[in-house]
């Protein structure tokens, strides 16, 4: 009888213990299966305004990547026409050439765009901050005080002179850009909205402005073609 | 031992259920699922196309070297034109490079969890990695990548919501690393200034937000997967 009794008391605490792995087990199997899911789609623990700033931004990069897809295409016709005639096509080159020296910051380049004067004291991340919210906004050509600027030109903060490119900056800090002036305007607006508080801005927008200032480029020391 | 395996399947069973529900409760209604799915869908959609559109734009710019390659070869007028084109297209970061450089590693840090603390200081903003490329070029580096894509003069990082986006619609996440080709010694010099990103370095120590960087004798940064749209610069004649 007594035996009886503690083997049921023995099949008792086997049930628990099985219950509870079973449980235990049933758990862990579901959070596993629903982590996978969500690892393998990392857009899904973003916020709908995340996607659609992203969408946004996808759009409007396809747009230009078609746009370059187009001059591309028309510039591969125009050299290949130019083989078959039995010529070569120096034109397209040159025009190649033009476009790259104007990416460089190698040439003087004039079209609309906007002169912004700041009067106060600009840290090298503030005048960054503003220049590359203006590249975002498809700004093309930069200069600072009469120094051409790309986005590899050292920007920095020393003490309290900021210089660019090694030129200090003293006494108002004058920005060309040109680009298209329906998004420099909002960009440039936004951009300086943080620095209003305690610098004097003053945005002037121009149908036709001149960068004139070119950059000297620098030799290869260390980098070598190829990967 | 049929009892047994009874009651263990149940419980399981149950159990599956209770944990399935427990993690579905905070989901909302399905029209809103199939809402957030389609935007979703959408991104993917959309980042799909665009790297679609890179490899067409890559492939027509070969087709346009291999002409102008050609061209060369027959007029002494275009094969100067063609080396000087070359040459801009190394500086404007159409060409691969290697060499000796430093490579930068960045990564977030700890949520404290803290209801006071909403700086977020803990994540990697667009601004750091910004930061961090300004510094190596006013160190000296020749050329700059970060995660795999290279900075060129059009380049620009913003966000697009918790993403950070660079170069024509591409998404960066973490870790970030940025290689940089250059004097070793001397990009390693400017990111070790301490008066140099001296609030990344803060929020290292305070959040444990990653940032380390190793010399190194050989590293490669890849070409700029694109190429440049102007529409408004005109040269002065």
């Amino acid at each position: 009888m007594r035996s009886q009794s503690a083997e049921q008391t023995a099949r008792g605490q086997r049930l628990i213990i099985v219950s509870l792995i079973g449980i235990a087990l049933g758990f862990l199997l579901v959070l596993q299966l629903r982590s996978q899911a969500t690892v393998a789609a990392t857009l899904a623990a973003q916020d709908d305004t995340s996607i659609a700033l992203l969408i946004n931004d996808l759009n409007k990069a396809n747009n230009q990547l078609l746009q370059q897809g187009a001059d591309l295409s028309q510039q591969e016709t125009q050299l290949r026409q130019a083989l078959s005639s039995g010529g070569s096509d120096a034109q397209a080159i040159q025009k190649e050439l033009t476009t790259l020296q104007l990416v460089n910051g190698e040439i003087p380049v004039h079209g609309p765009g906007l002169t912004i004067h700041m009067q106060g004291g600009i840290m090298d991340f503030e005048l960054q901050d503003v220049l590359n919210s203006l590249r975002q906004a498809s700004g093309e050509a930069f200069s600072v005080n009469s120094y051409r600027v790309t986005s590899s030109t050292p920007i920095i903060s020393k003490g309290n002179s900021l210089l660019v490119g090694g030129h200090s900056i003293g006494g108002t800090l004058v920005l060309d850009v040109i680009g298209d002036p329906e998004q420099l305007g909002p960009a440039a607006d936004l951009a300086v909205t943080s620095l209003q508080t305690r610098v004097q801005i003053v945005i002037q927008r121009s149908a036709d402005l001149a960068i004139t200032e070119v950059v000297t480029p620098h030799p290869l020391i260390y980098g070598q073609l190829g990967r | 031992m049929t009892v047994l395996a009874s009651v263990s399947l149940a419980t399981f069973l149950v159990a599956s259920l209770a944990a399935t529900q427990f993690r579905s409760q905070p989901l909302p209604p399905s029209n809103r699922v199939a809402r957030d799915e389609a935007l979703r869908r959408s991104v993917t959609q959309l980042e799909d196309q665009n790297r679609a559109l890179k490899a067409r734009v890559q492939s027509l710019q070969r087709a346009v070297k291999t002409g102008e390659d050609e061209s060369a070869r027959r007029s002494s007028a275009a094969q100067e034109l063609k080396a000087q084109v070359d040459d801009q297209r190394t500086i404007a970061g159409l060409t691969a490079l290697h060499g000796p450089g430093l490579t930068l590693l960045l990564h977030d840090g700890v949520d404290p969890n803290d209801a006071g603390d909403r700086s977020l200081g803990w994540t990697v903003h667009y601004q750091d990695l910004q930061d961090i490329v300004d510094l190596l070029w006013a160190n000296g580096a020749e050329a700059v990548a970060v995660n795999g894509q290279r900075i060129v003069p059009s380049s620009s990082f913003h966000y697009a919501g918790v993403n950070i986006l660079v170069n024509n619609g591409s998404r960066i996440s973490g870790p970030y690393t940025v290689t940089a080709l250059g004097d070793p010694s001397a990009l390693a010099g400017g990111v070790g200034d301490p008066d140099q990103l001296a609030e990344l370095k803060s929020r290292n120590r305070i959040y444990g937000l990653g940032l380390s960087w190793v010399k190194a004798t050989r590293t490669s940064v890849p070409s700029y997967d694109s190429t440049f749209l102007v529409k408004y610069a005109q040269p002065v004649s």
